[in-house]
């Protein structure tokens, strides 16, 4: 009963919160609530965490549907068309409209006529796989709010004189995302889980669309559309899984997926499809990449926390049938392979820092998708961490891209040149941040590396060529930028002062949970990844062996203690002049005298190798390629099933 | 046990690799003198190179530049010290990988235009050669199963075999031959520090670098080769002692022939060496390990 509770007042408080956020104006009173309820969150979710720590088995929590909760979910459903619909009218977007309309239809049809006959005895459930979730959302999430608190005060400063301040409806619309995340991983009747799945969807909607100038428009339409496709797929899988399997319980659903794996072929790959669009795979990633027109907090939002993580957390569910069903696990496994390729190749050419973190993002999801895909316990250990580790990373720099371009005017790498001495804190933070994304000893590489392993076990040789590629990829693109970061020149100002204490406050949180992940990582696989492929396939995943785990970590704490305590000391050694081949006018500056005897700056830009890794050359061939087999799958599973049955 | 073990291994790198590496280096000089035409320095010339380094009064642009080096260091050490203990190969090559990205760190950190063209063509270098050498670690496991009837990535395993893994994954090694050349930093692919004189911007990489913390850049360059050439002899070890014997002869036509490379072949574009080190690795790791995978 007491985890009911818990539950429940995960899912309920934060929208009372925004309930209470949409009524205040006043700026002082919007901190006070933002921060007490984020500290609340947090607490209330690692209290939750810390109560059902290490449990193996999957937690059922009888109850049924509550009639009040059905009509709520129908409620819902009618509105976010309705929203869907005004804005679609308003701003002339007919495809939306049309998409918006047969998705409220088809879920009103569903609701009436077949989801009556279903009965599910057990609402909401708990694994550790949900606790790992609700941690991540409970912690990473909540700080990114009181984040925004500091950032879009700023923001605010910089937009136009006159400009409607909307911040009430910002705020409310954070925490009702926070919300409806933990609807996702918490319900077992997946008609919630759909609820919940659309209101992250219209809520990214007007988070994305917040500015309502032309282009935040246009991308909040492109990602609607996109993830009103993702819906409408879902819905098919609801129709399938109650008509032909009389059952809306997602552990029933996985149960009779794994005694007939070929019966579930079509939802599956319907929910697939689902979770593809939401995990911002190829064909459908331009949405996340449209999705950085939004206020810094929202992009760290989507991208660590929230929403992404719910199309792979879908995913990662259905992992026991990826490993039996073989057309979706081929369909998942290749189009989260070649979108981790090739998202890896265009980060680039890209010099947009929050451009290279979305295809980053895009990427990493890619790698998740895959590991769901190939359905190993394995696997699996290796998509927990990659979760985990994603999202403090993530969350981490895009803060740090926030903040940076508050400071320093620019969201460009090339624009970050000395940023180690400009900013000297928050350089740190950058490059811990960077680190943990892609090198060793740090977290998310050990995941990869698991990744690896479980792709040789299995013989995945397509995957093992794509990963070693895109890891290459991942190095240039990473290595250049930290390098960048790490230049030290003449002393300039320091421009960090004026950043906001709760920016502080959320950029150390992400620091302190960064450090603590990669240091625990042994720990945490015992304590709660271990546990969730316990509860899955009765067995424990041991790719990494223990010790190796233990020495990464040490490692790790190596490194970060050389990068917060070793590096930018003056040293007692003789200061010498760089070398500007020749005649240098003023060497801390790096002018030197040019040939016509006036003077010139020696800079340096980074490589983009635009000839071999531009967007043009390698988008059309990702969609292309990734659409096709979509199609494919699809299409041969709902043949394969109108035969058999 | 394991770390203790890899404490132990590092500290036996440590002694041994740069004694060794410093005698090859000088052997490579020797031997690319000959084929120069010349009679070249002592054998002990680049332990004098460094020794004399070390007495040089500590200039700097700034201090940060030296713990980067120190740590590209420390971490080949580890590296070595993983393999050397029988330790996990792909830890080996993670931990290397991170010295080098500290090396190109040190050359960013400058803000020096010379040292950061040789830093972008540093990394530039480490994407070229990963992939393969993530192949190459992908079927020494393979191998190992195919052989052992279990896979590792542990080097121990090769004590406990019938034959060398050589047997199976000789495409991967011929790969593996192709991308040392960039990893021992050995013309044509030499593009961010070479020791030929007449192919470099300034000195690449380590333009400002000086005394103390070349001398370690230039223990960490033999380190590095001596841990490249037991990558080498890896493929040719099995259970027979006299094995070592047959691996060692490998080693050394195998950096022969390197020399003659880095003698013979004048530096490429990025461009050529970027494809062609995609495309061997390509083909090589990729037919290998579908082989071993589907067969």
């Amino acid at each position: 009963m007491a985890t009911l509770g818990m539950l429940w007042f995960l899912i309920l408080f934060p929208l009372v919160v925004a309930v209470v956020l949409l009524a205040v104006r006043n700026n002082q009173a919007r901190n006070v609530i933002v921060v007490a309820s984020a500290i609340v969150i947090g607490l209330a979710s690692l209290f939750l965490v810390a109560a059902n720590l290490g449990v193996d088995y999957w937690k059922p929590i009888p109850m049924a549907s509550p009639l009040v909760v059905d009509i709520i979910c129908m409620v819902l459903g009618v509105a976010i068309a309705a929203v869907i619909l005004y804005f679609g009218i308003k701003y002339k977007n007919t495809l939306a409209c049309v998409l918006a309309a047969v998705q409220v239809v088809g879920s009103l049809v569903f609701e009436l006529m077949f989801a009556h006959n279903v009965e599910v005895t057990e609402c909401l459930y708990l694994d550790s796989l949900s606790l790992l979730m609700a941690f991540i959302i409970g912690i990473v999430g909540s700080g990114i709010c009181v984040y925004a608190l500091g950032y879009m005060e700023d923001f605010q400063a910089h937009q136009p004189e006159g400009a409607k301040d909307r911040r009430p409806v910002f705020f409310a619309l954070m925490f009702v995302f926070l919300s409806a995340m933990f609807v996702i991983i918490f319900s077992n009747n997946m008609m919630w889980m759909f609820t919940g799945w659309e209101v992250t969807t219209v809520c990214s909607f007007l988070l994305i669309g917040y500015t309502r100038t032309e282009e935040s428009l246009n991308n909040a339409f492109r990602q609607i559309v996109m993830n009103l496709i993702g819906g409408i797929a879902f819905l098919v899988a609801l129709y399938v899984m109650a008509i032909e399997m009389g059952t809306l319980s997602l552990l029933e659903f996985l149960q009779l997926g794994i005694m007939y794996p070929e019966m579930v072929a079509l939802p599956a790959c319907a929910l697939a499809l689902a979770g593809i669009t939401k995990a911002a795979q190829m064909p459908f990633h331009t949405w996340l990449l449209g999705a950085m027109v939004a206020p810094t907090p929202t992009s760290a939002l989507l991208h660590s926390s929230t929403m992404v993580k719910a199309g792979v957390f879908l995913l990662i569910k259905l992992a026991p049938i990826f490993y039996l069903s073989q057309i979706p696990s081929v369909m998942v496994i290749l189009v989260g392979g070649i979108t981790f390729v090739l998202c890896s190749f265009m980060a680039i050419s890209q010099s947009n820092a929050k451009r290279v973190l979305a295809y980053s993002t895009i990427a990493n999801l890619g790698l998740i998708v895959a590991c769901a895909g190939v359905g190993t316990p394995e696997a699996v250990w290796a998509a927990c961490f990659l979760i985990l580790f994603h999202a403090i990373a993530k969350s981490l720099l895009f803060l740090c891209v926030g903040t940076a371009e508050h400071h320093i005017g620019s969201r460009d790498i090339e624009d970050m040149d000395q940023l180690f001495q400009r900013m000297p804190k928050l350089a740190r933070f950058m490059m811990l941040g960077i680190m943990v994304m892609f090198i060793a000893p740090f977290g998310m590489l050990i995941a990869k590396w698991a990744t690896l392993v479980s792709f040789v076990e299995m013989r995945q040789v397509a995957l093992i060529v794509m990963l070693a590629f895109g890891s290459a990829a991942t190095f240039f693109f990473w290595g250049k930028w930290l390098g960048k970061l790490s230049a030290i020149a003449a002393e300039p100002d320091n421009v960090e002062l004026s950043v906001h204490k709760s920016e502080w406050g959320s950029l150390l949180l992400m620091v302190v949970l960064a450090i603590l992940s990669c240091a625990c990582l042994p720990l945490i696989s015992q304590a709660v990844v271990d546990p969730y492929i316990q509860s899955v396939y009765g067995t424990r995943a041991a790719d990494i062996q223990f010790t190796n785990q233990l020495l990464a970590a040490l490692l790790a704490i190596v490194v970060i203690i050389v990068l917060f305590a070793g590096v930018g000391k003056q040293n007692k050694s003789k200061q010498a002049q760089v070398y500007l081949a020749g005649y240098s006018a003023n060497n801390e500056q790096r002018v030197f005298k040019n040939s016509l005897s006036g003077t010139t700056e020696a800079t340096m830009r980074n490589w983009y190798l635009e000839g071999i890794f531009g967007e043009t050359r390698i988008r059309p061939v990702g969609e292309w390629v990734c659409g096709i087999i979509i199609a494919a799958a699809i299409i041969i599973s709902a043949f394969g099933t109108s035969v058999i049955f | 046990m394991t770390i203790l073990a890899v404490l132990i291994g590092t500290l036996i790198f440590a002694v041994l690799a740069p004694i060794l590496g410093c005698l090859l280096a000088g052997l490579d000089r020797k031997i690319s003198a000959r084929m120069q035409g010349r009679v070249g320095p002592p054998l002990l010339q680049p332990y004098y190179d460094v020794r004399k380094l070390i007495e040089k009064d500590d200039v700097a642009v700034n201090g940060t530049e030296r713990v980067y080096i120190i740590c590209a260091l420390v971490f080949t050490l580890i590296a070595g010290g993983i393999f050397v203990s029988g330790g996990n190969l792909l830890m080996c090559i993670f931990v290397l990988t991170l010295g080098a990205l500290f090396f190109i760190l040190a050359a960013y950190c400058t803000s020096s235009p010379y040292a950061q063209v040789g830093a972008s063509r540093e990394t530039l270098q480490v994407m070229s050669y990963e992939p393969m050498v993530l192949f190459m670690a992908v079927a020494f496991f393979m191998a190992v199963q195919a052989i052992l009837g279990m896979g590792s990535f542990d080097v121990r395993a090769v004590l406990y075999l019938d034959v060398p893994v050589i047997t199976n994954i000789w495409l991967v090694f011929l790969g593996f031959l192709f991308v040392l050349t960039i990893k021992l930093r050995k013309s044509p692919f030499d593009l961010s520090y070479s020791h030929h004189a007449h192919q470099e911007i300034v000195k690449g990489v380590t333009t400002e670098m000086s005394g103390k913390t070349l001398a370690m850049v230039e223990v960490m360059h033999w380190c590095e080769n001596v841990l490249f050439m037991l990558w080498v002899a890896l493929f040719f070890v099995w259970g027979n002692p006299a094995s070592i014997i047959l691996a060692l002869v490998v080693v050394a036509v195998v950096y022969f022939f390197e020399i003659w490379i880095d003698n013979n072949f004048a530096r490429v574009k990025w461009q050529t060496m970027l494809t062609s080190a995609w495309v061997v690795a390509l083909v090589a790791g990729g037919i290998n390990i579908a082989f071993l995978a589907y067969l």
